[in-house]
């Protein structure tokens, strides 16, 4: 999981073989310049979720990052990420 | 439990951990804990997301009737990461300007209504 730098990343073959269960068709395929950007995507959003879940128990003047502080900071998150996905998507377009 | 649910659970226990380190990493940088089931809803939640994403980038490449082939686009998403970054900073100073000028404006209205009264 870690490479050089002791960056933790989502492994290529982790993502891959996810993408593939969650395609419809048999017949899509991905590129190996696809799957990093779907796993870079992934860290950006576990990344950001962590990140906005500690700002929300620091308000909260919490010590411990709680799963309410999580669910709390949730949908705010899948908006961010949804434009995200629209930005790259169109590339596409 | 068939193969297919074996091979979903041995990818979930895959997402978990990276999630984990990545979670334990942040939260330590921040000098905080994290508790344990707030690391499991992440990691669900970043499963499914990434099911969307497999969606989503299908339907996209379906259009065009191509594989999907991305040359390298993480400048662009750098470059979008800080634009939003950027725009949720303004918004909330707008917001917290607004506020400002609410709370003067009703501060206002109050010593209005006291010299009337």
């Amino acid at each position: 999981m870690e490479n050089a730098g002791n960056e933790v990343v989502f492994k290529k073959e982790t993502v891959a073989k996810l993408l593939a269960r969650s395609f419809k068709e048999d017949k899509t395929k991905v590129s190996s310049d696809a799957v990093m950007l779907v796993a870079e995507m992934l860290k950006v959003f576990v990344e950001e979720a962590t990140r906005r879940a500690v700002k929300q128990a620091d308000s909260e003047d919490c010590d411990t990052v709680d799963i309410e502080h999580f669910e709390k900071i949730l949908p705010q998150l899948v908006s961010f990420m949804f434009m995200h996905v629209l930005d790259v998507s169109s590339f596409f377009l | 439990m068939d193969e297919d649910e074996a091979q979903k659970q041995r990818l979930k226990a895959a997402v978990h951990y990276t999630v984990g380190r990545l979670c334990q990493d942040i939260a330590a940088d921040c000098e905080k804990q994290i508790t344990k089931q707030t690391i499991a809803a992440i990691a669900e939640t970043a499963f499914r997301q990434c099911d969307i994403f497999a969606k989503d980038l299908e339907a996209f490449a379906s259009e065009k009737h191509c594989t999907l082939s991305i040359p390298s686009q993480y400048n662009y998403i750098q470059q979008k990461s800080e634009e939003l970054a950027l725009n949720n900073q303004e918004l909330k100073e707008k917001r917290k300007k607004n506020a400002a000028k609410r709370k003067s404006k009703d501060m206002e209205a109050e010593e209005e209504n006291e010299l009337e009264d």
